[in-house]
């Protein structure tokens, strides 16, 4: 309670994770767990699900754009800024690199579907050495 | 953007951009035409084959530069709403497309488009971002 009150940028983002991120992520659960047998689905039946699924995703960076807007803890938004940037700037690189190895066939191609959870990653690990190096 | 601007920073920023959007060409073309004459195998066709994305990569190294150097904070603020603009924006054509690939069978769209998309958004962003600050 007390730190709802500390923080009600916060508060926000998991109240949205709670009531609109984890709903969106049990649909994606059960669906996948329904959906094996769906890729036979062809033209727009086919385009529901995936935009159902790709929901998720977009709603994960709405709400983690929500919560950057109301952050009124400069520094807790400055950490998360420089986490999101070196996300941004390591997912790129390592996107370009693997683009350019799969153009000269050298390596496989890497699902589009891996560029968001390659970034999350990243950008958790950028918040981790963040944190550590401002304590 | 910044090309009319006096500043050091941005003006070294603008020069890495137009000077790897110079370089990038040249080097596209070169490996191109090493595997296609002299069939590049180990270590040598790996080395040829991410020499193009080095100066598009040395564009972000100057990204990042140019952010942590910036003193006008104005600025910088909407430089980095820009980029996170763009961030959103590539993550959620990405996400949307790898589904409707897996799912609709969309056309493929090849890795090393993501890097355009990123900027595209960049720019998209821009304007809607000063737009607020009028």
């Amino acid at each position: 309670m007390t730190d709802c009150i500390k923080n009600p940028a916060g508060d926000h983002m998991e109240d949205r994770i709670l009531f609109i991120g984890m709903p969106l992520l049990v649909a994606n659960i059960a669906m996948a767990i329904w959906g094996i047998g769906y890729r036979h689905l062809h033209a727009a039946g086919a385009y529901l699900p995936a935009i159902l699924f790709a929901l998720m995703g977009v709603a994960f960076i709405v709400i983690f754009g929500l919560y950057l807007k109301e952050e009124q803890d400069e520094f807790q938004r400055d950490l998360w800024v420089q986490a999101l940037l070196w996300g941004i700037g390591a997912t790129l690189t390592i996107i370009t690199f693997w683009g350019s190895l799969v153009e000269f066939e050298l390596a496989k191609g890497l699902k589009l579907l891996f560029v968001f959870p390659l970034f999350m990653l990243i950008t958790c690990i950028a918040r981790l050495v963040l944190r550590l190096r401002y304590r | 953007m910044f090309c009319t601007s006096n500043r050091p920073e941005e003006r070294r920023f603008v020069r890495a951009c137009w000077m790897s959007a110079a370089l990038v060409t040249p080097l596209v073309l070169g490996a191109a035409a090493a595997f296609r004459f002299y069939h590049l195998h180990g270590i040598a066709a790996y080395i040829v084959a991410v020499l193009p994305t080095i100066p598009i990569l040395w564009v972000l190294v100057e990204l990042g530069r140019f952010l942590a150097v910036e003193k006008d904070e104005f600025q910088r603020n909407i430089l980095i709403q820009c980029v996170l603009g763009g961030t959103g924006g590539t993550l959620a054509t990405t996400t949307i497309w790898g589904y409707l690939e897996d799912f609709a069978h969309a056309p493929h769209l090849d890795l090393i488009w993501v890097y355009p998309i990123f900027w595209l958004f960049v720019v998209v962003s821009y304007p809607v971002v000063r737009m607020r600050y009028r």
